[in-house]
């Protein structure tokens, strides 16, 4: 379709915006409303601009301009906004004429009526559309002598984010956003006129993806309260990363100031997360300045450790290892591990001659799938059928179902990338709930968007998925029907049904019997990766949980602490050698001869692969991390001791060696990533708990740091162990009790959360790196109230 | 050249000589500087309230051409403000071995809270020393750190050799 922008002409796809055909021009308007991957609804009135097309005759003929012999234009009687204009054959777009330009400045001026104009104090200076806007299409100076609007100037929405009422345009952006984009209804306009504001009806806002708001807000009304007055928008550094803590592979910006970081924010990668991340990615950074962290390497000495130089840990080290013989070091990384530090931990393992390497936590079967679905199969899909805690496990997977049950595919990109103003989309659309089957072992939060949602009992996946694949039942006869029917399917498999080999089998049958593509929930960041990469045990004896309880007479360990279960603490006290890598001092750091200092995963520089096998990069952010360095940071000091330059001494040369393997330049990755195929790794079989009292379940926020995320501490009140308000009552516990506990040998303090979501007899707390998913015994005797909740008068 | 222009030269000399020398014996007198003289800052407070004029907004780091300035915000205590708005500088610091005393900050800031002042006695030893925090500046603080230093070992008032007054955007200084 010909349109033409000022002077230039454009062959545009029918029902492009006229916003976005502007832009494609390469000319610009301002806009507040509309909003990448949203609705647009024409309520600022910004985007205003001098429309025209030609019209037709009876005939089918153009009208003609008898002057100029060419069709003439009719000219719309006022400016449109363009963003709600869609392009006709033959348009003429002017956003260069006068009538334009004070369209434009007295719209703007209107917006800067009621707004307070505090930039000095505003989080957003600096990066705000309304300043930008008022600089480039404002006039520079105020006619406006009356009272500004007065409103409340620091609301909580939430313990997370802050809403300024006063500065609100009234964009209707956050409220759009929540509708659309996660299907949670949590704000809404109240009042009319002058008079509106944006308000909540419930306490807070119980979404999981509410933090998006804060970067989609065009003013600073709506702010992250964990980084509010930390730092001015062009003081922070910002870095373009990859969010490690999912599997998702998101992508963020991290900003940092003087060595700390102060905030996530979302980063567009089109392919995996958009322009969103759930609130456990954006506002879980704290721990990382946490002042407690390990910044030098410690070395015991008479029973105490003492801060030392790096050579003098690793010579001790590597002298304890020279004495070791074949297969007596066991090596250990937490999954969200990058692939070069994988690389580091196996070629130190085969230059000190062992087979004992392990990443944890993984799941008793490969989460690297045959036929595996990208987010983009998954928003497309036709078919949908999860059976996971997608929220919690990853929660992009379940951002990017609600766009498959909104049925509008992903938007083509354009010259000026996503379309600002995407007329498919509308507000409140249908969704088309039905090609969603949602089956867990207790009420997971997606099932409210679920036609057909499933509770079974825990621990039974084999007998659910027999009934699909055997269609012995009417609704798992239904859902075999509609997976093989649909054009495109995809199963979603999480950590219950990965935790099983024969259940995951089954799953890969019903996959094929079904024409369905899998998408399997990695347990953490970079589980894919290194299970493609061969970070497993040579043998199923090798296998981390065995390293613990004995195959190893040594142990270095990264991130992980296994010594919170008592039992195998006192195995620990056994060993040889004991070096633990992590960011804090915890339970097993007390038992270790040598503790280095590890980087956080926002400092790392490396490359992680994501739940759909793309390989994205992991970049650096100017954090001051005392002497920590990565994995191959300390095979590199650990080489130099031994006097042996290994391979993966540094991000560099283990991409050197990657490089080779896949065939794939890590260092020159697109911003997007990239797919490439793996394939599953022999992973030695896990031996998973089959009974128990409570089920450990995956969770959103990192539960392992939550007492060091104070806001998010604040806004989900520590780690919840849920269950039935009928169970609670018979183990005399009462909502916001805060308890000890012991869970399979681990000490773990939870607060009591009553839930009619779970099922009687089952108590839910959610897991640790060490303490997996999985059933577990939760030894109600041991129970302790550390404090007893506030009666609320 | 005539002999009469090379009087006239000598005159002009000797002139002078009877003349009042316009020399000040400098550190014993104190100097008078110019109304338009920029010397060490001055945080400044609202007369009225005494509430501090920073709130800590960073524009004045900005616009520093020498990176001089160093600002951390905080919170404001409803109930006990530090400064006017919602906001304060928790953290103000400026390297006065970095300033270039260009005045970019004072019109930089939206509050008017730092004015160069007419002080500029700011010779210390210690690279530290040169670091000035909030305390150093607050109006109510005269002299450099040096000379508050010295004044408190020797016990007596903060002398500085400055003779004029501050300059007058400086509310609330009187020396
Ligand atoms: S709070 Fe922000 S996003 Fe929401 S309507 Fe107001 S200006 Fe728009
Ligand atoms: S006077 Fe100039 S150089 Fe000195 S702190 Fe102010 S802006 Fe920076
Ligand atoms: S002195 Fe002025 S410009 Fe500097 S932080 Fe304070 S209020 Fe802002
Ligand atoms: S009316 Fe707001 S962008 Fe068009």
């Amino acid at each position: 379709m010909k349109v033409k922008v000022n002077d230039v002409e454009l062959d545009l796809a029918p029902g492009t915006s006229a916003i976005d055909a502007v832009f494609a021009a390469g000319y610009d308007v301002p806009y507040f409303c509309s909003q990448e991957y949203m609705s647009p609804i024409g309520a600022c009135r910004m985007c205003l601009a001098v429309v025209g097309a030609p019209r037709k005759e009876r005939d089918g003929s153009w009208t003609m301009d008898e002057a100029t012999g060419q069709p003439k234009i009719f000219y719309f009687p006022n400016p449109m906004a363009t963003c709600t204009t869609a392009i006709m054959e033959g348009m003429v777009i002017d956003t260069l004429s006068d009538v334009t330009k004070k369209a434009q400045g007295g719209m703007m001026e209107m917006h800067l009526i009621n707004h307070p104009l505090d930039c000095p104090t505003c989080d957003k200076g600096g990066a705000c559309e309304l300043q930008d806007r008022a600089y480039e299409y404002g006039s520079g100076h105020s006619r406006f002598i009356f009272d500004k609007r007065h409103n409340e100037k620091h609301h909580a929405l939430s313990e997370l984010i802050t809403l300024d009422r006063e500065r609100c345009i009234h964009c209707k952006r956050c409220v759009r956003y929540f509708e659309e984009v996660p299907g949670d209804e949590v704000l809404d306009f109240i009042e009319r006129g002058g008079h509106t504001f944006i308000g909540t009806v419930e306490e807070g806002l119980p979404s999981n993806f509410s933090g998006n708001i804060t970067d989609i807000c065009p003013v600073g009304a709506l702010l992250d309260t964990t980084s509010r007055f930390r730092g001015r928008n062009w003081e922070y550094d910002h870095t373009r990363s990859t969010s490690l803590d999912d599997a998702s592979g998101s992508a963020i910006t991290i900003d940092a100031r003087t060595g700390r970081i102060e905030r996530i924010k979302a980063a567009l990668n089109t392919q995996v997360n958009k322009n969103w991340i759930d609130d456990g990615t954006r506002f879980g950074h704290e721990y990382a300045a946490s002042s407690d962290r390990i910044k030098t390497p410690m070395l015991r000495k008479n029973g105490k450790l003492e801060p030392v130089t790096w050579e003098e840990a690793t010579l001790f080290i590597s002298e304890k290892l020279k004495k070791l013989s074949d297969n007596q070091l066991g090596i250990a990384l937490r999954s969200d591990a990058t692939l070069e530090e994988g690389v580091a931990a196996k070629s130190l393992a085969e230059y000190l001659k062992t087979g004992q390497i392990d990443h944890y936590p993984r799941y008793a079967s490969s989460v690297i799938s045959a036929n595996p679905a990208s987010f983009n199969d998954l928003a497309t899909a036709g078919a949908i059928f999860v059976m996971a805690d997608a929220t919690e496990e990853v929660p992009m997977v379940d951002l990017r179902i609600k766009d498959a049950l909104k049925g509008v595919t992903p938007p083509t990109l354009m010259a000026h990338g996503v379309p600002i103003a995407d007329l498919r989309l509308k507000e409140r659309m249908p969704r088309k709930t039905n090609i969603l089957s949602v089956a867990a072992p207790y009420r997971v939060d997606l099932m409210k968007y679920a036609a057909h949602s499933m509770v079974y009992p825990t621990g039974t996946e084999v007998e659910v998925l027999k009934q699909i694949i055997d269609a012995s039942t009417d609704a798992g006869k239904a859902l075999k029907e509609s997976l093989s029917a649909a054009e495109k399917a995809v199963i979603v498999l999480g950590a219950f049904v990965l935790n099983s080999a024969e259940a995951s089998k089954l799953a890969d049958d019903l996959a094929k019997a079904t024409g369905a593509k899998v998408m399997k929930l990695g347990a953490m960041a970079n589980s894919f990766g290194l299970e493609s990469q061969d970070v497993l045990p040579a043998k199923a004896d090798y296998s981390y949980p065995n390293m613990l309880s004995g195959s190893a007479k040594a142990l270095i360990v990264s991130g992980l602490n296994p010594a919170q279960n008592a039992e195998v603490a006192q195995a620990l006290l056994k060993l040889e050698l004991l070096v633990v890598h992590d960011l804090f001092e915890n339970e097993t750091t007390a038992l270790a001869h040598v503790v280095l200092p590890a980087k956080s995963g926002y400092e790392k520089e490396g490359t992680v692969v994501n739940l759909e096998g793309r390989y994205l990069n992991v970049n650096p952010a100017p954090v001051d991390g005392g002497q920590a360095v990565d994995f191959t940071g300390f095979v590199k000091e650990l080489g130099d001791a031994l006097n042996e330059r290994l391979e993966g001494r540094s991000v560099r040369s283990a991409r050197r060696l990657l490089k080779k393997s896949l065939e794939l330049d890590l260092s020159e990755l697109p911003l997007e990533g990239t797919i490439a195929s793996a394939k599953a790794g022999k992973v030695a079989g896990l031996k998973t708990n089959t009974s128990g009292n409570a089920l450990l379940v995956p969770s959103m926020v990192r539960s392992e740091y939550l007492n060091r995320n104070a806001h998010l501490f604040a806004s989900t009140g520590g780690n919840a162990l849920r269950l039935h308000p009928a169970d609670a009552a018979s183990h005399n516990l009462s909502a916001h009790d805060v308890i000890s506990v012991s869970v399979g040998g681990f000490k773990r303090r939870l607060s009591v959360q009553p839930s009619e979501s779970v099922p009687e007899g089952m108590m839910l707390l959610p897991a640790l790196p060490d303490q997996p998913v999985g059933l577990v015994q939760l030894d109600l005797n041991s129970i302790k109230k550390e404090q007893v909740a506030l009666e609320v008068a | 050249m005539s002999v009469f222009e090379i009087a006239k030269g000598m005159g002009v000399t000797l002139g002078h000589l009877f003349k009042k020398p316009v020399t000040v014996t400098y550190p014993e007198q104190p100097v008078d500087v110019k109304p338009r003289f920029r010397g060490r800052h001055h945080l400044l407070r609202h007369p009225d309230t005494n509430l501090e004029k920073c709130i800590g907004c960073s524009l004045c780091a900005a616009a520093c051409p020498a990176y001089a300035i160093y600002v951390e915000a905080a919170e404001n205590d409803p109930n006990n403000p530090t400064s006017a708005g919602e906001r304060y500088a928790s953290i103000y610091e400026i390297n006065m071995l970095r300033c270039i005393f260009c005045g970019f900050c004072e019109e930089a800031c939206p509050t008017g809270a730092i004015v160069l002042g007419h002080e500029f006695e700011l010779a210390d030893f210690k690279y530290q020393d040169f670091v000035y925090g909030k305390p150093d500046m607050l109006v109510g603080t005269k002299g450099s750190k040096w000379q508050r230093r010295e004044a408190e070992k020797k016990g007596k008032d903060v002398k500085i050799g400055l003779k004029s007054g501050p300059r007058p955007e400086l509310e609330g200084v009187d020396y």
